[in-house]
């Protein structure tokens, strides 16, 4: 009888400490916002790589402004790459947390589609839409 | 092979490439929106758009694509007002049009006309067959249908 109730002990036991451990791991998820950055030989040419919600972007810029934690301008001549464009640009605003990117500046879009000119844009990564500004110019691949 | 028969070739392959590799072209005046999750363009302003069927121009169109082989076409095309389409030797107006590239359909509807170089008819609603040269077009009051059958070769 005493065995069948220290039975019973070590399953409830267990049973709770499975229990702390979901509700543990419950109270870590947090979003997925990491930043890790590979500076190369100076700080005027650099590349990163972004991971955040809508996947994994490569930035590369002639030159990192990080603003604060969660701002980074890049300076000059950009570019912003994920599994679905490339974007060539200058003076690209990014905040991290939102996951927008911007710029007033001419750019070029290269996508499965064909290639964007436009004068300017307004990534909003997390919603899959980018707002192009100004004339625009898509010339579409065959 | 002398320098100008190179100069030519050189020309007539860049020429005949870049001619294979362009499809066509969207152009607006105003803004462009690349909506990726929707799978949509939306563009606004002096819209000008070409296929290799038409060109078309309007105020506002949204183009829906999807994916094939990895690659991304359009099938569905909606323009909204001012809508100017040139088809060959026709001009199709009217405030709204849809292209479907499915069937090859092109529907306009709104004080439309088609214009050829023989004719000019109006009414509400046009519905362009391309493949079949097939044009249907309606009037407001649904009384009188016309349908116009157009042969290639009616200026001979």
């Amino acid at each position: 009888m005493i065995r069948n109730f220290s039975s019973k002990i070590i399953n409830a036991l267990i049973i709770f400490v499975i229990g702390i451990q979901c509700f543990i791991y419950f109270l870590n998820q947090k979003p997925l916002t990491e930043n890790f950055s590979q500076k190369t030989i100076t700080v005027e040419n650099f590349s990163s790589i972004v991971l955040s919600n809508s996947g994994i972007t490569k930035i590369g810029s002639e030159k990192l402004n990080k603003i604060d934690e969660n701002h980074i301008y890049l300076e000059g001549n950009s570019y912003l790459e994920n599994k679905e464009y490339k974007i060539y640009g200058k003076d690209i605003t990014i905040k991290l947390n939102e996951e927008i990117s911007n710029s007033n500046e001419p750019v070029e879009i290269i996508n499965k589609m064909g290639l964007l000119k436009a004068q300017g844009f307004k990534n909003y990564d997390n919603d899959g839409k980018i707002f192009f500004e100004g004339e625009v110019e898509f010339v579409i691949n065959k | 092979m002398s320098l100008i028969n190179k100069l030519i070739f050189l020309f007539l392959y860049l020429f005949v490439f870049s001619s294979a590799n362009a499809e066509g072209y969207v152009k607006a005046g105003d803004s462009l929106i690349w909506d990726s999750e929707n799978k949509s363009y939306t563009a606004n302003g002096d819209v000008e758009f070409k296929n290799d069927k038409f060109i078309a121009f309007a105020d506002k169109m949204i183009a829906n694509y999807e994916e094939r082989n990895n690659d991304e076409i359009f099938t569905k095309i909606e323009l909204f007002n001012n809508v100017v389409i040139e088809f060959e030797e026709e001009t199709f107006k009217g405030n709204y049009a849809i292209y479907t590239r499915k069937d090859n359909i092109i529907k306009l509807v709104g004080d439309v006309s088609i214009e050829s170089p023989t004719r000019l008819l109006t009414g509400s609603e046009l519905i362009a067959d391309i493949d079949n040269n097939k044009r249907i077009l309606n009037s407001n009051n649904n009384e009188s249908l016309v349908e116009v059958l157009l042969e290639n070769n009616a200026n001979d």
